[in-house]
């Protein structure tokens, strides 16, 4: 057959780079604000956009979708084509592809600083753009698939697998974890709660990591590093096997985010399990990666971007090693709801992610724009710079993990907890903090080279917006023949492909969810639970709203360390009523899941709570809180309650039929109670103020189940 | 310009293996993408084991914890954790010294008091004693009674009702009486901003009618 001349679509390689350029300096931009915001808590000039609370959303939310996002994009557009040897199946959807998604992040951008939230961690959207985001996603599917089916090259590579699994299993995870019901166009509640929510959130949340910032970046990998270094793939065997195992172990590992919780403990078990047997297929795309730079090594010393691709790939293993560490219940017991964490995702985010995004357009820029790379010399200062911004970033947070967690348990001769007072544990880490932020600024140094570089590279150069290639088209596909082997088949039937994935990643979340949801042993019923009153509810929404998760938790172990600091343990049955759950996953102040109990620890008058919120450090000089005085000028909107009740009784809460008519006059009367109880006090407030609520919320929480004297 | 003969290789397959000239590893003749090719090693025999060993550990994991049931679950380890803990600090009733309780002016014993004042007390009293939420400590008047044994009953006991908890778990009857010593000796200080009396005056440990 005659070859066929076609053109690659360099322009929206270029766009979906020049995105991911952007995003990369306003996600990090932020990622900065938040590392200097948490030892700086006044930094945010009072003003509510620029709380912790709702930059870290922002941060996490552009890191992932918006950096990442576009740069899987960049190198699906850019390898596809050439994988396949055709142009990308429509301009059009090509083009309603990058638009809609950088829409998407502006409008989440937006949306979270004016704190509209549902406040699941990375699926933090409200349910519009919830909308949007699907309706993107399924048309990059239709150019994915549209482009797989008019290949000109009979098998699809293996860094294809990774991105038809992507596809697939994000779509998944993001339709399942979207399930919310609206009150408004910017309010919804989600249908499941508590336990159930939590199991759901962190089945997507895991799978956020490992669907979104690991596999589509193993595709990655697979195409840029033997491209770049000029060798084959280590081993196709172990590309399968490791494929195929990945993606079928990754969705069960999700509970570990939830070790010693109220969850079945039945499920913290899968987690663990799952969490182990992912080291070795994890560790195979690191020694398929590494082993293809066999006999290329001498070119790792001179090229910047092989260099970067080392790194990227050696945090790969650092952090696909440590998390089945972290999830080990003993070593969780320790390291959760610490700064561990947080050091534990940036070697994956700053070093895997980050390298690899790096090298790849040091790599791809100068092609597409048919010249050389401005500076090698600026690249290996970016180079090295960035590796020593990660050090600094990441180590400092270990020790803090550790020396707070050791802090959390410690207990005197005499049996009482050493630092009674949570905020001793976090003055002593102070430092760390500041160190971090060194690191973070060292990094975001080396992102401000890699943009100059880049941006004198695409001057130097001019785009060569269509290129010309040459293949043979596609012979009719034939039956599988005997001598082929099951998987060379597969690979040259991307609809069959497709379908097999999916069967693949649904098997754990499948096994885990349903029992959880349907089984009711699995979640004890507590008589004594019941519904949050209309003013604690629309206080709850405040405390979601503000993003009070980010920071505090609301879940308390089955620890003596720490039913002696806040009480008695959660359990399940606490928090059947509450859509969507806020269990927390970090404690940068302390658990709060007790907060309301008269005869707990951690027990606050209304006015300790109003003058802590105004300016925290009145209260006590070292607390890092940031101050929200806007919750006492603000007011609630009480035109939605009989609308938010009415949607809670759709998703089962035993609210009395007709309520919603009355409940303002219920909010009403607590507010009056609580506002005339702090004019008590001299603090003269509104009741219809958003701290009004907010107090009754918080004076609520974890009483249910305590009976005070 | 990118070409490609993929197809036309597959067809007239050469049947003479090839091999990477660096490592002499056999490619897989039919495997070029882009221009990338695959090698045809196998497994690597330690990654192997070190997956088979993971899926070892994974099942008697499960089996430990939920088949045989040999190992204890969460609830009952916190149990046994709370029962050794009872067990181990046989704490008498806090109660039972505030008789015998006296006024320290030691150096160490008030230096003691401010630690855990400044760490539990100011959070509601304010730094310096002046009051914020709880009421001042320098002035002369007391809510609930003057001397050490009346506050050292509000320690252990809470006024649940205005939002002062119990310390009987978390402070020991020393530390209580080396922080009241040290509340005591905030009497005069005059800080900036004090909150206004409230409750009886007393003086010297007797209260005195107005």
């Amino acid at each position: 057959m005659e070859p066929e001349k076609f053109y690659y679509d360099n322009k929206i390689v270029k766009q979906f780079a020049l995105a991911t350029i952007i995003w990369g300096v306003v996600a990090l931009l932020y990622g900065l604000f938040a590392a200097f915001h948490i030892f700086l808590p006044n930094w945010g000039m009072h003003l509510e956009y620029f709380t912790f609370g709702r930059i870290r959303p922002i941060h996490t939310n552009a890191a992932i979708f918006a950096f990442v996002g576009n740069g899987i994009f960049t190198a699906v557009y850019y390898s596809m084509q050439r994988l396949l040897k055709t142009r990308m199946y429509s301009d059009l959807l090509s083009k309603i592809h990058l638009w809609g998604w950088q829409l998407i992040i502006v409008a989440a951008a937006i949306t979270l600083s004016l704190g509209i939230t549902i406040s699941k961690e990375y699926a933090e959207l409200e349910w519009p753009i919830d909308i949007a985001i699907t309706v993107i996603w399924v048309i990059f599917g239709i150019n994915m698939f549209g482009t797989l089916l008019k290949r000109r090259v009979s098998h699809i590579y293996v860094a294809i697998w990774f991105y038809i699994a992507t596809w697939v299993t994000i779509a998944v995870l993001h339709i399942v974890n979207s399930f919310e019901l609206p009150v408004s166009l910017f309010k919804s509640y989600p249908l499941f709660a508590g336990v159930q929510d939590a199991l759901v959130q962190w089945w997507y949340g895991h799978n956020a990591v490992a669907f979104f910032l690991t596999t589509p970046y193993l595709g990655l990998m697979y195409y840029f590093i033997p491209k770049a270094a000029n060798r084959p793939i280590y081993s196709y065997r172990l590309s399968i096997i490791h494929f195929w195992a990945l993606i079928f172990l990754y969705i069960w590992a999700g509970p570990h985010h939830l070790l010693y919780s109220a969850l079945p403990e039945w499920v913290q078990s899968l987690g663990i399990v799952f969490s182990i047997m992912l080291i070795a297929p994890s560790w195979g795309g690191m020694i398929n990666g590494l082993l293809t730079l066999r006999g290329a090594w001498d070119k790792v010393r001179e090229d910047p971007v092989l260099k970067l691709y080392v790194v990227a790939v050696t945090c790969y293993g650092m952090s696909t090693f440590e998390g089945p560490m972290m999830s080990l219940k003993w070593v969780n017991a320790i390291s959760h709801f610490t700064d561990w964490t947080i050091g534990h995702v940036h070697i994956g985010v700053l070093g895997w992610n980050g390298f690899l995004t790096f090298g790849m357009l040091y790599w791809l820029i100068p092609r597409i724009f048919n010249t050389k790379l401005y500076s090698t010399k600026l690249a290996n200062t970016h180079f090295w710079i960035a590796t020593l911004g990660i050090l600094f970033y990441a180590i400092p947070l270990y020790f803090a993990g550790i020396t707070q967690a050791s802090m959390w348990k410690q207990f005197t001769p005499e049996g009482f907890l050493v630092y009674p007072n949570f905020l001793e544990t976090v003055t002593q880490i102070l430092p760390m903090y500041h160190i971090r932020a060194f690191g973070g600024s060292l990094y975001y140094t080396g992102v401000l080279l890699w943009v100059y570089n880049l941006y004198k590279t695409m001057k130097a150069g001019s785009l060569v917006a269509n290129e010309e290639a040459e293949a043979v088209p596609l012979p009719v596909q034939e039956k599988k023949s005997t001598s082929e082997g099951w998987h060379r088949f597969l690979e040259r039937k991307p609809l069959l492909f497709l379908t097999a994935s999916l069967i693949v990643i649904l098997i754990g979340g499948m096994v885990e969810i349903i029992p959880t949801y349907f089984i009711k042993s699995n979640v004890p019923t507590i008589e004594s639970v019941k519904p949050y009153t209309p003013l604690e509810l629309l206080g709850r929404d405040v405390y979601v709203s503000e993003g009070c998760y980010n920071c505090h938790s609301q879940m308390i172990r089955p620890f003596r360390s720490e039913t002696e600091r806040y009480g008695e343990y959660s359990k399940g049955g606490e928090a059947v009523y509450n859509h969507p759950f806020q269990y927390g996953s970090k404690r940068t102040g302390p658990d709060l899941a007790r907060e309301g109990v008269k005869s707990g620890k951690l027990y606050k008058p209304d006015s300790w709570h109003y003058n802590h919120m105004i300016d925290p450090q009145k209260i006590n000089d070292k607390s890092i809180m940031p101050p929200y005085p806007w919750l006492a000028k603000k007011d609630i909107n009480m035109r939605l309650t009989p609308k938010k009740i009415r949607v809670m009784q759709t998703l089962g809460v035993p609210y009395p039929e007709g309520y919603d008519k009355i409940a303002n006059d219920d909010l009403m009367k607590q507010a009056k109670k609580i506002s005339d109880g702090l004019s008590d006090e001299g603090i003269d407030v509104e009741p219809t103020r958003q701290i009004v609520a907010l107090i009754a919320y918080l004076q609520r929480l974890g009483t249910d189940i305590i009976v005070d004297k | 310009m990118a070409t490609n003969d993929e197809n036309t290789k597959n067809l007239h397959q050469a049947q003479e293996p090839e091999y990477d000239e660096i490592t002499h590893e056999r490619l897989l003749s039919d495997h070029e993408y882009d221009g990338i090719r695959e090698l045809d090693n196998d497994l690597p025999p330690w990654w192997k084991y070190l997956f088979y060993i993971s899926i070892v550990f994974a099942i008697v994991f499960i089996l430990v914890y939920h088949v045989f049931e040999s190992a204890d679950l969460q609830v009952v380890l916190y149990e046994k954790e709370m029962a050794a803990a009872a067990a181990k600090y046989k704490r008498t009733d806090p109660s039972a010294v505030a008789a015998s309780l006296t006024v320290l002016t030691d150096d160490e014993s008030l230096a003691d008091g401010k630690i855990t004042y400044d760490k539990i007390c100011s959070v509601c009293h304010a730094k310096n004693g002046e009051g914020l939420i709880g009421p001042n400590f320098t002035d002369e008047y007391w809510i609930h009674g003057g001397t050490i044994q009346d506050m050292y009953k509000i320690v252990i006991t809470g006024v649940l009702d205005k939002g002062m908890i119990s310390y009987k778990d978390q402070l020991s009857p020393k530390k209580i009486q080396n922080v009241l010593s040290y509340i005591i000796s905030l009497e005069g200080t005059n800080p900036p901003n004090p909150k206004a009396p409230q409750g009886d005056r007393w003086v010297n440990g007797e209260k005195v009618a107005e």
